[in-house]
């Protein structure tokens, strides 16, 4: 019964709009993103790296300012992380009350106050270092980072109204600026030619909406983030990047990561 | 009328709530970046809700106006400043038309279920520098319960509601289609039904010989003021309420409030003080000296316990009745598309794609690790409802581009799929949602304990 409703949706996903043609030219396109997420990832690595010799040293101040340099590394690169690599995203990103990842260390670095984390520690350097390996070799799909893209916009305009992601450490508003930064790298390197070539207006209508984001997130600190404008402008850049799909020859942007 | 089987119901009922408002595991707004106050309790992830009756679905459906006025008093965006920011609406402290009994912000309240209206949060400039909460109050049967205010300060509904935005809450000024799609919808919801009182308000069927004593007891003289009595102020054939402001010793003129439905309502007196019935009844037998034994206050109890009963009070909150309720917000737009409203289409389309986003987080993602199992179900609901938050949104843009004809198509797409494809998809996701209790309270349990670390270090 549920695969039959799923159909549906899809079907109706077809009969709005979605289209496939050959997408090979943006296959050149996203090979252009990889040193940004060997560049995004690597950071985290480092910062991972740091953040478990600042623990070893016992030094709090210095192992919260590690987390914070490896999440933003990695909130940089959540454009491709939920999709090309869901097992090492759950793994690393994994919340509430995971055994390790950010979210476990940030609890006891933020929360508890304690640098008692070492196997954490040690997890996430494992983790972050398995991901690096695979980086240089993965394929990158035009579609895939499509749909990664797409779902990160969605996701920058959820409600933050309980403290946000990183609400321990509060730094929920650092996650929704880096998850910007790497959405507009990620248009503008792989889409924007492509779409612009096929639909100037389009390009624009993106574009103009990615600048809106990053308007509202520059706001000083997250109680003062327009939270109505923020949805907004997430959920029009959603309806561009549906429309915009259709002109690069792309299935509709998929809307959770394992939902096509 | 007041059949056995009811009785029998109703306990089962009442056990059943109890039962599960033990497990209820609440879970506070939490952090130093929030625009509410660091511990605020807003109870959203109750897992039971006041139910509404409409008087207008009694015969029939909810008008175009009520069903505005329920989607108004619901949205955040009529709010401004902190309120807006925070996602509070009329609805967050008024559950379903109800009180919130376990609401409770640092700073504006002195105990869960009051709230003050004058402080320095939402308004500044309403803040008369004093924390003077009020308690929330139940607004069922909002319709024959004028003056308005805890004090009765206001005798029109219409300029109570708009006072609450403007200057309690700090939003823009409103459109009068606004507050009077609010008053309209306040004024829909009835009292959940009591069989146990007759027309007049007096007790009827299977009344306890206790009960009988009680309702006695309330309408007997003051033995101090002969002219006074319970039932002189609480009128049981005028909803228990005579639309005027006493002083009953507890700091002031305040207003006579209802006592019907009021076993669902408590706390009681204006700022919420006190819990029970018992610690009512304890008060005005000291003020009044009234001379009560044991036995006449358990009387009076028990009066009032029959008095302020109501069928079904709670429902269970799961994906059925938030559709329901964002499916009536949603008829609103078969009007405004048509009418090219803009300002009605983009108020709908932010409060329900706003109530759909938090549908969503019911459907706990892939890497929460409070949660196992059904991942395919959870990433199918989610992805349906978010499919539908963006057709919304697509109207929004066709209305507010003057492409009336797109934004019609764009909503007949948005209303089948929650015809039958995302109700089926939510179905399947159930077991594995935040309305599955062990599910609920595993997630709230691994966030409270989380949580929990940062207060111990602090």
């Amino acid at each position: 019964m549920q695969k039959t409703v799923a159909l549906c949706l899809v079907a109706f996903a077809l009969a709005t709009g979605m289209c496939r043609a050959t997408a090979a030219p943006l296959d050149a396109a996203a090979e252009r993103y990889r040193p940004y997420m060997i560049e995004g990832i690597g950071s985290a690595l480092t910062g991972a790296r740091e953040l478990r010799e600042r623990i070893a040293a016992n030094d709090l101040a210095g192992a919260k300012k590690a987390w914070l340099s490896a999440r933003a590394g990695w909130e940089r690169s959540e454009v491709f992380t939920a999709g090309f690599v869901p097992e090492l995203d759950a793994l690393i990103d994994a919340w509430p009350n995971a055994d390790s990842g950010f979210h476990a260390i940030e609890a006891k670095l933020f929360g508890a106050g304690k640098t008692d984390v070492d196997d954490d520690a040690d997890a996430l350097v494992k983790n972050l270092d398995g991901l690096n390996g695979k980086l240089r070799d993965m394929p990158l799909t035009p579609q895939g980072l499509l749909d990664g893209t797409a779902r990160l916009a969605y996701e920058v305009g959820e409600s933050k109204a309980d403290g946000g992601e990183s609400r321990i450490s509060g730094t929920s508003l650092d996650d929704m600026r880096n998850n910007v930064a790497g959405i507009e790298f990620a248009y503008r390197t792989i889409f924007a030619d492509a779409l612009k070539a096929a639909d100037a207006k389009l390009d624009q209508s993106v574009t103009a909406r990615i600048e809106q984001l990053k308007t509202i997130v520059a706001a000083p600190d997250l109680p003062h983030v327009d939270v109505r404008a923020l949805r907004q402008a997430s959920e029009e850049l959603l309806v561009a990047l549906q429309a915009a799909s259709v002109k690069l020859g792309l299935h509709q942007p998929t809307l959770e990561a394992q939902s096509r | 009328m007041r059949l056995a089987r009811f009785a029998v119901a109703a306990v089962t009922l009442g056990l059943l709530i109890a039962a599960l408002h033990d497990r209820v595991m609440a879970f506070p707004v939490e952090g130093d970046q929030t625009a509410l106050p660091a511990n605020t309790e807003l109870n959203e992830d109750a897992l039971t809700r006041p139910r509404e009756v409409f008087r207008s679905e009694l015969t029939g459906r909810k008008s175009y106006l009520v069903n505005l006025g329920n989607l108004a008093f619901s949205s955040p965006s009529i709010m401004g400043g902190v309120a807006r920011q925070a996602n509070v609406s009329c609805g967050t402290c008024h559950v379903n038309g109800a009180g919130n009994a376990k609401f409770f912000m640092p700073k504006m309240s002195t105990r869960p279920g009051n709230f003050d209206t004058t402080g320095p949060l939402f308004n500044p400039k309403a803040d008369n520098s004093l924390l003077d909460p009020v308690r929330i109050p139940s607004l069922r049967g909002a319709r024959y319960l004028a003056p308005y205010g805890a004090d009765g300060r206001m005798a029109s509904l219409h300029d109570f509601v708009r006072n609450v935005i403007v200057n309690e809450f700090a939003g823009s000024e409103p459109s009068p289609v606004i507050v009077d799609a609010i008053v309209a919808y306040l004024q829909d919801i009835d009292f959940l039904p009591n069989p146990s009182l007759g027309p007049t308000g007096q007790l009827v069927g299977k009344v306890s010989e206790s009960e009988r004593r009680g309702e006695a007891l309330f309408a007997k003289p003051f033995p101090h003021d002969p002219g006074m009595s319970c039932a002189g102020c609480h009128v049981p054939s005028g909803a228990f309420v005579d639309h005027k402001q006493h002083d009953v010793g507890s700091g002031g003129l305040f207003k006579t409030p209802t006592l019907r439905n009021a076993d669902f309502n408590a706390p009681y007196f204006h700022d919420g003080r006190f819990d029970t019935y018992d610690q009512v009844v304890a008060h005005f037998d000291s003020v009044f000296a009234l001379g009560l034994t044991a036995q006449d206050k358990k009387d009076l109890v028990a009066y009032l316990t029959a008095v302020g009963d109501g069928i079904l009070p709670y429902e269970h909150d799961g994906a059925g009745a938030s559709l329901k309720e964002i499916n009536d917000f949603a008829t609103v737009l078969d009007t405004a598309i048509a009418a090219g409203d803009k300002d009605v289409v983009a108020l709908a389309v932010d409060t329900i794609g706003g109530e759909l986003r938090e549908l969503t987080e019911q459907y706990p993602d892939r890497k929460n690790t409070s949660v196992s199992g059904g991942e395919q179900q959870r990433s199918n609901a989610r992805a349906a409802l978010k499919q539908v938050v963006l057709l919304l949104r697509r109207v929004d843009i066709a209305v507010g581009e003057g492409r009336t004809a797109d934004a019609a198509t764009d909503y007949r797409n948005y209303r089948y799929l929650m015809a039958a494809a995302v109700p089926s998809l939510l179905a399947s996701a159930e077991p594995w949602s935040l309305f599955n209790s062990s599910v609920h309270d595993q997630h709230y349990g691994a966030l409270r304990q989380v949580m929990q670390s940062k207060h111990v270090s602090q």
